[in-house]
């Protein structure tokens, strides 16, 4: 006798967010990119096909970093230098999107310099960070949002207490926003009240509820997800939107993947062992319903997509 | 385009002016051109009620009746704001005091009356019994004790009587300096039975006998001082725990009074308070203290443990059980009240370690134990203790909800008293504020209602955004970036009776809405844990020392109370030091408390992982799902 398996059917779903705009819509961009869309949890192809794979983006800085590992350093090399080069390079290695994070010493004019490179070096729809302290954020996503009017560039990252100028400025030039609260349910879904309510459409809003590495918090983050996810299946209007997510900035924090010397030899190659790190916590996170990853790694990328090829395919 | 005329009488009945305007133009604004000036404090959204009308005649259409009553209606009431001219008519224009006198029902708070069937000499434990006794010779030389022992076994029929022995020391004097014609003050309702005292003579049977009834808050302490005889309560005073200078909330005390001598040193603070607000009211009756012969105490356990000297350590730690939840009586002596030294101290019982006999008593005060219908009962205070249930089962808990409520905690934060703000508008266009001052007088601060109010004015005129924070794009320089950080002037220092700004920082609102996400995340459990639909409720019963001048609307509006017909909310006052104030007077409703207190079954949040979620959803204006509170929704569409 042949088993049927019970399907779920949910009420609600994910909004599709588009990413990026081409010269027909507005834009530069040599394609879009489009999330969401989900009608049921992640991957399960028996109740409904995933309507578009998650994507892949690449974490490029406009400054040289200090702070990273020196894997990434001697992988990227020279082109660390150059935004605009680290960008090619990063489409080169498969990315589908790129976010580029801003640096505290920029100015205005070196941070909107560093986008506008970007934009031209690379077709991909882009992400833009600043660096992550409220008053600089606000100083320089505004003339980038204003310089970049169109391209449908996602500004970021949103915070509760820091989300009024962001979202503005997305609004006059026609972006989309991050939105990062820190790994609550409610939280998130506070936040993307907020930035609804100042009239900024739900298509234009990737939602970041906050990870962890492997071993440093993920299981937290990632039933956060799942519930962030069951809630808007279940028809919560306010949770049904994408997931970006940050494995690569997370990953290459944890003492595994940044330091070489003086770990024990059970620990095995280093940089086998950052990539591994970089690669499950995105995959695992992937699993609990993310839309798009962040990496940082060329070799992550290539697994991550791998294991997004074999998640896409049905059983 | 037709044109009315629009008659109008100011100050109710002064002379009848009139003007010519046409269809369609608001009461409002015909008045203004007449140059009639009407109170809007809100702007004209119809949502204050402060520029009421009376329609005499004629045809004004009400675009809006919130804050109208049917009664007000049928009146013949509109709001000038709200009400379009579409012919001619006549109005009357009531002078702005009678307003504000209208507007106060709206937040009633039933007044301390005694129990319409107390009769003292049936319900009081303490009994006053005149005694005439045959004085000893050298034929009958029983001692004095024995006599007033038989005295009393055979004209009050009271056997079994103890004496302490300051009484014994003075019944000597007392029997001859009387002619052996005395009045025993006796307490029955100990065991053994007691002889409190012996007063000279026979006083007139109407003549009182003092009993105070205390309420040991964790921030504000409350006493009312009694007529036995009568049953009527005299004086009521309130005054700030003195514990407030070692710790806010109860944690922190207990944390406080586990170190050194810090359990001594808090129950000396609070019987400083207690004694001091007792010789307040005693002033004010023209009485000594020592003439008060009984008390009642309740307060959360921590408080009781505190004013007991009992170490409250095991309140805080797992499984969080207090040493006693049922103390027996004590002497005024013994626990330090310095009323009369052999009065009788009766601590009422509490149910467990976060839920006090401030809550039991306020189960029997706010009638939720004799109720049919299932009440929502809650306890406003520093901790936010609820009780949900009828006569039938009773199911409790609290949270902390921090001190902000009762005006502490807050930088321009105040008890309701003299100079208090307690209600704001304010214009939606403008951004400027109207207050309501207690007393009439400049401003001083903001007591609870004050700041419920301003949260849910600051929140509906989108001065706040849903998570509280302030928009500077409004361009109002009453939102500004102060010492605290960002801040709303609610009044210049001009207009303040200190001189300095009146604000309502940043912080503050922080500590507004936590201590609102604790007391809403609290009921949602509450309600949860027995499957109960809280739109099911039918009576919400609220106490706690703000809880008389609380305004439902705006308390629904920031998602302290739930979304729920405004009928069937009650302000109830304080029913703790009413529950305390029954128990002082009537032995049967002290028997009461006990069995609610045995009957209540408890839920311990901090072993619930849904009030973590639950007080995270409420942390948002109202709450982070807006469909608990569809009539907030509404007015957020119609501002």
């Amino acid at each position: 006798m042949a088993v049927e398996i019970p399907k779920d059917s949910w009420p609600g779903s994910v909004k599709e967010v588009t990413l990026g705009a081409t010269p027909a819509e507005g834009g530069t961009r040599s394609r879009t990119v489009t999330v969401g869309g989900e009608t049921t949890l992640p991957f399960m192809h028996f109740e409904a096909p995933p309507p578009h794979p998650p994507a892949i983006a690449i974490e490029i800085k406009s400054r040289r970093p200090q702070d990273w590992s020196p894997l990434l350093g001697e992988l990227w090399g020279a082109a660390m230098n150059a935004p605009a080069e680290w960008a090619r390079q990063a489409e080169d290695a498969d990315a589908d999107l790129l976010v580029l994070a801003l640096d505290i010493e920029d100015t205005v004019d070196d941070a909107v310099a560093a986008v506008q490179s970007v934009l031209q070096a690379s077709g991909l729809p882009l992400i833009v960070w600043g660096p992550g302290q409220a008053e600089k954020d606000n100083e320089l996503l505004v003339p980038v949002a204003e310089a970049t009017k169109g391209e449908r560039v996602v500004l970021g990252i949103c915070e509760d207490k820091n989300y009024r100028t962001i979202v503005a400025a997305a609004l006059a030039n026609d972006h989309l926003v991050q939105a990062r609260a820190p790994m609550d349910v409610n939280l998130s879904k506070q936040l993307n009240i907020l930035i609804s309510d100042m009239g900024l459409p739900l298509d234009r809003i990737l939602m970041d509820p906050t990870t962890g590495a492997l071993g440093y918090g993920i299981e937290y983050g990632y039933s956060v997800m799942e519930r962030l996810r069951l809630a808007a299946l279940q028809g919560d209007a306010m949770t049904q939107l994408p997931m970006i997510v940050t494995p690569g900035y997370e990953a290459w924090k944890t003492k595994e993947a940044k330091v070489g010397e003086g770990v024990p030899a059970a620990w095995g190659d280093w940089q086998a062992r950052a990539i591994y790190w970089e690669t499950l916590t995105a995959v695992a996170l992937l699993e609990s319903g993310a839309d798009i990853v962040v990496l940082r790694h060329p070799e992550s990328v290539q697994n991550v997509k791998q294991a997004i090829a074999n998640l896409m395919t049905p059983a | 385009m037709s044109e009315h005329v629009l008659t109008f009488y100011p100050e109710g009945d002064g002379n009848a002016q009139s003007v010519r305007v046409p269809t369609g133009t608001l009461v409002a604004d015909a008045l203004q051109q007449a140059g009639v000036e009407i109170n809007q404090p809100c702007g004209g959204q119809g949502r204050c009620g402060r520029c009421v009308v009376q329609i005499e005649s004629g045809a004004i259409r009400r675009r809006s009746t919130l804050r109208l009553t049917p009664q007000d209606i049928e009146e013949g009431f509109a709001l000038a704001c709200q009400g379009v001219v579409e012919g001619d008519a006549v109005v009357r224009v009531p002078p702005q005091e009678k307003i504000s006198r209208r507007l106060t029902t709206d937040r009633t708070a039933a007044a301390v009356a005694p129990p319409p069937d107390y009769a003292w000499a049936e319900h009081q434990s303490l009994k006053r019994i005149p005694l005439t006794l045959t004085p000893p010779s050298m034929e009958n030389q029983t001692d004095d004790w024995a006599r007033l022992q038989t005295a009393l076994r055979r004209q009050a029929a009271l056997e079994d009587i103890v004496a302490p022995l300051p009484v014994l020391r003075k019944i000597g004097d007392r029997l001859r300096q009387n002619d052996w014609q005395v009045t025993a003050l006796v307490d029955t309702g100990s065991q053994p039975k007691a002889l409190l005292d012996l007063l000279p003579g026979y006083p007139r049977p109407e003549e009182p006998m003092w009993g105070v009834a205390v309420d040991i808050g964790t921030t504000t302490v409350t006493v009312w001082l009694v007529d036995l005889v009568s049953g009527q309560v005299r004086a009521q005073t309130a005054e700030y725990n003195g514990q407030i200078a070692r710790g806010e909330d109860v944690i922190s005390r207990i944390i406080y009074a586990s170190k050194n001598d810090g359990g001594e040193e808090l129950r000396q603070r609070a019987l400083e308070t207690i004694n001091a607000l007792i010789e307040t009211a005693c002033k004010r009756v023209r009485l000594t203290p020592e003439q008060i012969v009984k008390a009642t105490v309740v307060g959360n356990t921590t408080m009781m443990h505190l004013f007991l000297g009992i170490p409250p350590a095991s309140i805080r730690l797992t499984p969080f059980v207090p040493a006693v939840n049922s103390p027996p009586p004590f002497t005024a002596s013994e626990v330090g009240l310095k009323i009369y030294p052999q009065a009788r101290v009766l601590c009422l019982p509490g149910v467990a370690s976060y839920v006090g006999a401030d809550i039991t008593a306020g189960a029997l005060a706010s009638g939720l134990a004799d109720s049919e219908e299932v009440c929502l009962f809650m306890d406003v205070g520093t901790n936010g203790e609820m009780v949900l249930g009828n006569r039938e089962w009773m199911i409790t808990c609290a949270c902390s909800a921090g001190p902000a409520f009762e005006g502490a905690g807050v930088v321009d934060g105040m008890r309701a008293t003299r100079g208090a703000i307690e209600e704001v508008w304010i214009n939606t266009t403008t951004y400027e504020p109207t207050c309501r001052v207690i007393g009439g007088v400049r401003p001083r601060g903001l007591c609870g209602s004050g700041l419920i109010s301003l949260l849910a004015e600051m929140f509906i005129t989108g001065i706040l955004d849903k998570a509280g924070n302030l928009n500077f794009s409004l361009g109002s320089e009453r939102i500004r970036e102060g010492e605290h950080g960002p801040e709303y002037v609610v009044v210049w220092g001009e207009e303040t009776a200190h001189g300095r700004d009146i604000v309502l920082t940043r912080v503050d609102i922080d500590n507004l809405l936590r201590a609102k996400a604790a007391i809403y995340a609290g009921f949602s459990v509450l309600a949860g844990q027995v499957g109960f639909d809280l739109q099911q409720v039918q009576r919400v019963l609220i106490g706690g020392s703000f809880g008389q001048y609380i305004n439902v609307e705006k308390a629904v509006q920031i998602g302290l109370l739930p979304d729920l017909p405004w009928e069937r909310f009650e302000f109830l006052g304080n029913t703790a030091v009413r529950g305390a104030y029954a128990a002082l007077l009537d032995r049967r409703a002290e028997e009461r408390i006990r069995q609610i207190a045995a009957r209540m079954t408890y839920l311990e949040l901090s072993a619930d992982n849904t009030f973590y979620d639950a007080f995270m959803a409420a942390m948002f204006l109202p709450h982070t799902d807006l469909t608990c509170f569809p009539s907030v929704a509404a007015t957020l569409n119609k501002v």
